[in-house]
């Protein structure tokens, strides 16, 4: 539990809740008396203390579906360059995979790295933008998970476990801090729109957790929340009326049964749902970014402006208050090199580059990456043994991960993988790691936030985790 | 003399809990859930005229003793829906509210009568066998990255339906799920029961097969434990239990029950009559086509033959030295071979044909013509289902180390938890083979939990029951009857409930009925001395506002508009999605029949990674796990929902439509539209506001209101 309330918090949250930013309408009603007193207590959406001092209040990620390549892009490893086409030396040991990719050859890079920013921080000729930001970003070169497969590892790095239906990391800060926005949900997910991540919605679900603190799906254009728009033939005026007499219906119900509160919240909600259809095609509507602005996410160019879109979508919300941003990059393939991983890379990054770069900028001059933690990554990294002749297959032993923004000491790389990058060897961070670090950034201790379920205190790092100390500012 | 053979008993006893056994503290020992219900006496009140049943003996003795008057009987109309919605989840027709309302009878002679009609409709087991459902992580696709169809797993979902309505009494009906098949094994509805224990989530395509058939056993071994005992046995399969006595070891007692089991996907579930029928045509039909089918071979088997070894050669060494080798000696490394690389070696028809000469291609054309002429001879395939079945052989159990595959420890028997077990001996549990088919260990668990003294079935179901109908268990932690669960709120009353129930033969309608006719169900919902004395209601001093489910909310549009299609059963429907929830809904396409459309939404197919997307934000359970209790958020995606969905809008419109068609003034619309929607006429202020709204605005638009409104979700 966060704190302890005198009242049983669980009990509020599963009967009660919110629509999306309830605090100044519910404030608002209750100095027309409208609502009762437990009201602002019972919004399960209402912004919340972290257990510490936050330095980062809100969070964008990048999650790169798929699992990118380590050994493209972050981890250059002379050994597997000079032992290209030789077996996996028998030192390493037996190794997990899927299909004994283990006795394949090692698969040197085509890609040459060097050293950017002050820090020297080494990254691929793939990324010339990310490239120019090193000094505002930890690298962590030492990532490790569990599984093997996508869906697993999907669900790992979203969830903490890798079985199906855990709740997601944003539905945890979603419930541990509420949301600081007024007309958009706490929890934004903005898919790839070539296809889902594998492994589909549980990666952003709530799972245990009340169903207020479950990721929305968001998408540009007319309708980017499900169900957002009047039903066709209904004007916006006749939407009002209609809403207008559902409130009076209701207000006479309510005072008929002792203005309760669980009836209240949901007159609530309906203001809030009107207040969202009003608000939310502004906050997808880019059309007022400056030239300058679109230019830096990439907006007038083919490859890069479909992901540049979506990653200006998350500046803009995190501006506006919501708590969590989950960017994919990716189609359900994504960046699955199994095959010529590296012409794979060449177009993911060609897409992603610049606009991650553009958002980063971009923070930083509107004086939002302090306070704002960005995450990039993937479900997993790849084997430096190849896969076919120009592939690599999962690896979930060591990969690499990057944080900037909030509460991160840029410029610097923790963590070390082997001497081919297949297992994570120095600073090994583990998932429940990063977990516990994120949650650290944002002040919320995540041995404390828990959930009861099914008789367990639930939590989203299970029963580990360390908070990555030297990657803190 | 005596005193030491205690000591000695005691040391014995103390002996059996054997290495690494936890020493459990008084209070975990003698926590009042491990000891079997004593049937209590029912208490004296002082008001003797309000009881109506027992239960009502109960609720009113801790009223009075906190000096609080229960609240006025609800008024006809608030009852007739709140039970309605309650046993059916639909709302009750105008005649039947009327022929309720107006009833010559006795108030509850009357009411009894509509409780025992809704008893008897074939809608009760749509509507509690979904609570049943939600309870079975019930669900009809695999989940994890390709979330395959099961395409049988409907049958179990008919199978509960089917035993609500016929009220099998709960004991048979915890008997089959657990153990139909070694039970009844030439029952079909027994062999769907089990299906039951592999509803979870599998991911088929799992790398480690055998970590696969784990998550499986942990997933039946844990969903048993909560779902019949009411016990959160699975957070002692990595370690012992932290809160509860329950140990690692006690966990894969538990586990061992269910290690002999197969985990069929497709097992005929035929009676014998029926296969012996099948059987007949089948040869009848063989005969018949045995030669066009071996030329059909002949004339195929080459080019199969040379995809098939085109393949084959494709594979890594081992891969195919796994294929190779018979299945019986292939090793665990080796099946795990064969099942990942099994996909690529198939050979599809149409790649066949496609590979065939001209004049191939025109003698296979020929040969299918052939046999077509047949086809109304050959036998319907007969039906399959999920189902758990054995071979009587059965591996060895062991303690897994912090729950983890590769870290096996000392091997166990299958026993019941220790905690549980007369004089807390962990011993193994006696067994006795059936067949030589079937171990017998399911058969054993089974009667052990339905048995009529255990501690915790019975209360647990009771509650269950009691949770429904009263929105709030007794135990308000409906799947932890543990240490630290809940405590009972009225601890004489739920074991009362449970001694009546294993009493009058373990008949859940029975205790519908016991549950429904008391004065405690027929309170009104306001109390205001209530509300003050006891805000949250523990005492039940006035009824729980009940809220709709997602499901309910659904069907009840469809039946106000009268366009709901009470078809029951059968394989699942699905609904057409709106056009801005496709993206990410692979295999979904909309039944071909349009009226299956309207069907209730228990129909609908049950997809892990694509949850229908109007009950979504309804806190549809995730069905990953066993779900004892919905959540009931209150949020802004749902009155979006409620508001812009187009099949609202649909439902207000065919509403408007028989509403214009039906009554002729706006007055008398007015009423008719309150009447369907929400069960009562309007009051005055009420028509007054909707006169002045239907001014500028249409009929349906005050429907889509009507809809909208708290009172349409929440049952006074």
């Amino acid at each position: 539990m966060m704190r302890g309330p005198s009242f049983s918090r669980r009990d509020f949250l599963a009967r009660s809740g919110g629509g999306f930013g309830m605090i100044a309408l519910a404030s608002m009603l209750a100095e027309q008396g409208v609502l009762g007193q437990n009201t602002r207590a019972r919004n399960p959406l209402t912004p919340r203390a972290p257990h510490n001092e936050a330095k980062a209040h809100r969070i964008i990620f990048l999650f790169m579906s798929g699992g990118p390549s380590h050994l493209e892009l972050f981890d250059p490893k002379p050994d597997l360059q000079r032992l290209h086409g030789q077996p996996l030396p028998a030192s390493f040991g037996p190794v997990a995979t899927r299909r004994n990719v283990e006795r394949n050859r090692l698969l040197a890079t085509r890609r040459t790295f060097r050293r950017h920013g002050q820090a020297g921080t080494e990254v691929s000729d793939l990324l010339p933008n990310v490239a120019q930001c090193v000094d505002d970003i930890c690298v962590l070169r030492g990532c490790r998970g569990d599984s093997v497969t996508h869906p697993e590892s999907v669900y790992l790095m979203n969830t903490g476990s890798i079985l199906m239906g855990r709740a997601s990391l944003g539905s945890w800060v979603a419930y541990g801090l509420g949301t600081e926005s007024q007309n958009m949900p706490a929890f934004v997910v903005l898919p790839d729109p070539g296809g889902w991540v594998k492994g589909g919605a549980p990666a952003w679900g709530n799972g245990y957790l009340p169903a207020a603190y479950q990721g929305t799906v968001l998408s540009g254009g007319a309708a980017p929340i499900r169900y957002l728009n009047p039903p066709a033939g209904v004007t916006q005026n006749q939407q009002r009326r209609t809403l207008d007499l559902v409130n009076q219906l209701n207000q006479e119900h309510l005072r008929l049964r002792h203005n309760d509160d669980e009836l209240a919240a949901r007159i609530a909600a309906y203001e809030l749902a009107f207040r969202m259809q009003m608000h939310a095609p502004e906050v997808v509507d880019t059309s007022r970014e400056t030239q300058a602005t679109r230019r830096l996410y990439g907006l007038e160019r083919p490859e890069t402006a479909e992901f540049g879109l979506r990653c200006l979508l998350a500046r803009r919300m995190v501006e506006r208050g919501v708590r969590f941003v989950q960017v994919y990059c990716g189609d359900t393939g994504g960046w699955d090199g199994h095959t010529e991983v590296d012409a794979n890379h060449a177009r993911l990054c060609a897409q992603s580059d610049l606009p991650i770069a553009g958002l980063l900028r971009d923070l930083k001059s509107r004086g939002l990456l302090d306070s704002t933690l960005v995450v990039w990554g993937g479900e997993f990294g790849r084997t430096p043994m190849t896969e076919g002749t120009t592939g690599r297959d999962h690896n979930p032993h060591g990969f690499t991960m990057w944080l900037a923004g909030g509460g991160v000491k840029g410029g610097q790389t923790i963590g070390e993988t082997d001497a081919v990058g297949l297992r994570a060897a120095e600073d090994i961070a583990h998932v429940h790691d990063i977990h516990a670090t994120i949650l650290h950034l944002l002040g919320v201790d995540h041995e404390r936030l828990t959930y009861r379920h099914n008789g367990r205190d639930e939590r989203l790092t299970d029963v580990s985790g360390t908070v990555i100390e030297r990657a803190l500012s | 003399m005596k005193q030491s053979i205690l000591v000695l008993m005691l040391l014995a006893s103390s002996h059996h809990l054997g290495a690494g056994e936890p020493e459990w503290s008084a209070e975990k020992r003698n926590h009042w859930a491990w000891k079997a219900p004593v049937r209590p006496k029912v208490p004296a009140v002082k008001a003797e005229t309000w009881v109506r049943t027992p239960i009502d003996a109960f609720i009113l003795a801790k009223l009075e003793t906190v000096g609080l008057t229960p609240a006025t009987p609800a008024s006809r109309e608030q009852l007739i829906r709140r039970v309605t919605f309650d046993l059916i989840g639909l709302p009750p027709t105008l005649e039947e509210i009327d022929a309720f309302v107006q009833s010559s009878a006795k108030p509850q002679a009357a009411y009894e009568a509509v409780v025992d009609r809704l008893l008897a409709s074939p809608h009760y087991g749509e509507r509690w066998g979904r609570h049943w459902l939600d309870l079975a992580r019930f669900a009809e696709s695999n989940g994890y990255e390709f979330d395959e169809p099961r395409p049988n797993a409907w049958r179990y979902r008919d199978y509960v339906i089917a035993a609500f309505n016929s009220d099998k009494p709960f004991d048979r009906f915890i008997k089959e799920q657990l153990a139909g098949d070694e039970l009844w094994p030439d029952n079909p509805q027994a062999l769907i029961a089990t299906g039951f224990n592999l509803l979870g989530p599998d991911m088929t395509d799992a790398s480690n097969q055998l970590q696969r058939r784990q998550n499986s056993l942990d997933d039946m071994t844990d969903t048993a434990g909560l779902v019949f005992l009411g016990m959160t046995v699975g957070c002692a399969r990595c370690h012992n239990h932290k809160f509860e006595p329950f140990s690692a070891s006690d966990y894969f007692r538990l586990q061992a029950f269910f290690t002999p089991a197969e985990f069929r996907r497709d097992l005929t579930v035929a009676d014998a009559a029926h296969r012996a029928t099948h059987d007949q045509q089948m040869k009848v039909y063989l005969a018949l086509t045995k030669e066009t089918h071996a030329s059909l071979d002949t004339l195929e088997s080459p080019y199969r033959q040379k995809m098939y070894q085109a393949r084959l050669v494709k594979l890594s060494d081992d891969d195919r030295l796994a294929h190779q080798t018979p299945e019986e000696q292939r090793t665990g490394a080796q099946k795990e071979m064969v099942a990942n690389t099994a996909r690529r070696l198939i050979v599809t028809a149409k790649e066949i044909t496609g590979a065939m000469t001209k004049e191939h291609q025109a003698e296979q054309v020929r040969l299918l013509q052939l046999l077509k002429k047949h086809d109304a001879q050959k036998p319907a395939t007969l039906p399959a289902a999920m189902a758990l079945q054995e071979t009587g052989k059965a591996p060895k159990t062991f303690i897994l180390k912090r729950g983890e595959l590769r870290n096996p420890g000392v091997e166990v028997q299958a026993g019941w938890p220790t905690i549980l077990s007369p004089g807390l001996r962990a011993e193994p549990a006696p067994i006795a083979a059936p067949s030589p088919r079937t171990t017998g260990r399911r058969t054993a668990f089974a009667e052990w939990i339905a048995s009529p003294t255990h501690p915790l079935t019975a209360r647990v179901i009771v509650n269950r029951l009691w949770q429904h109908h009263f929105g709030r268990g007794i135990v308000a932690t409906p799947n932890d009857f543990g240490v630290r669960g809940e405590r009972p709120t009225h601890p004489e009353l739920l074991d009362w409930l449970a001694t009546e129930f294993v009493e009058h033969g373990w008949s859940v309608k029975k205790m519908h009925r016991l549950m429904l006719l008391s004065a405690t169900y027929q309170q009104a919902a306001l109390n205001q001395d209530g509300s003050k004395k006891d805000p949250t209601n523990t005492l039940l001093g006035r009824m729980n506002r009940l809220r709709l489910e997602g499901e309910i909310i659904r069907d009840s549009l469809l039946a106000v508009g009268g366009r709901l299609n009470k078809k029951l059963a059968g394989p699942s429907i699905f609904p057409p999605l709106p056009p801005e929830a496709a993206q990410g809904a692979k295999d979904w396409k909309a039944s071909a029949d349009p009226a299956e459309h309207f069907r209730r939404s228990v129909y609908i197919f049950a997809r892990r990674n694509l949850r229908f997307p109007f009950l979504e934000p309804f806190d549809l359970p995730d069905s990953n796990q066993s779900c004892p209790k919905r959540e009931q958020s209150t949020t802004a995606p749902q009155a979006l929902a409620l508001l812009n969905a187009s099949d609202v809008t649909a439902a207000a419109k065919a509403l408007a439509a028989r509403v214009e068609k039906q009554a002729g003034t706006t007055d008398e619309r007015i009423t008719l539209a309150y009447r369907l929607t929400l069960g009562r006429t309007p009051s005055d202020a009420e028509r007054r506001i909707t006169r002045a709204f239907l001014q500028e605005s249409p009929l349906h638009e005050f429907c889509r209101a009507l809809f909208n409104v708290n009172e349409f979700v929440y049952l006074d």
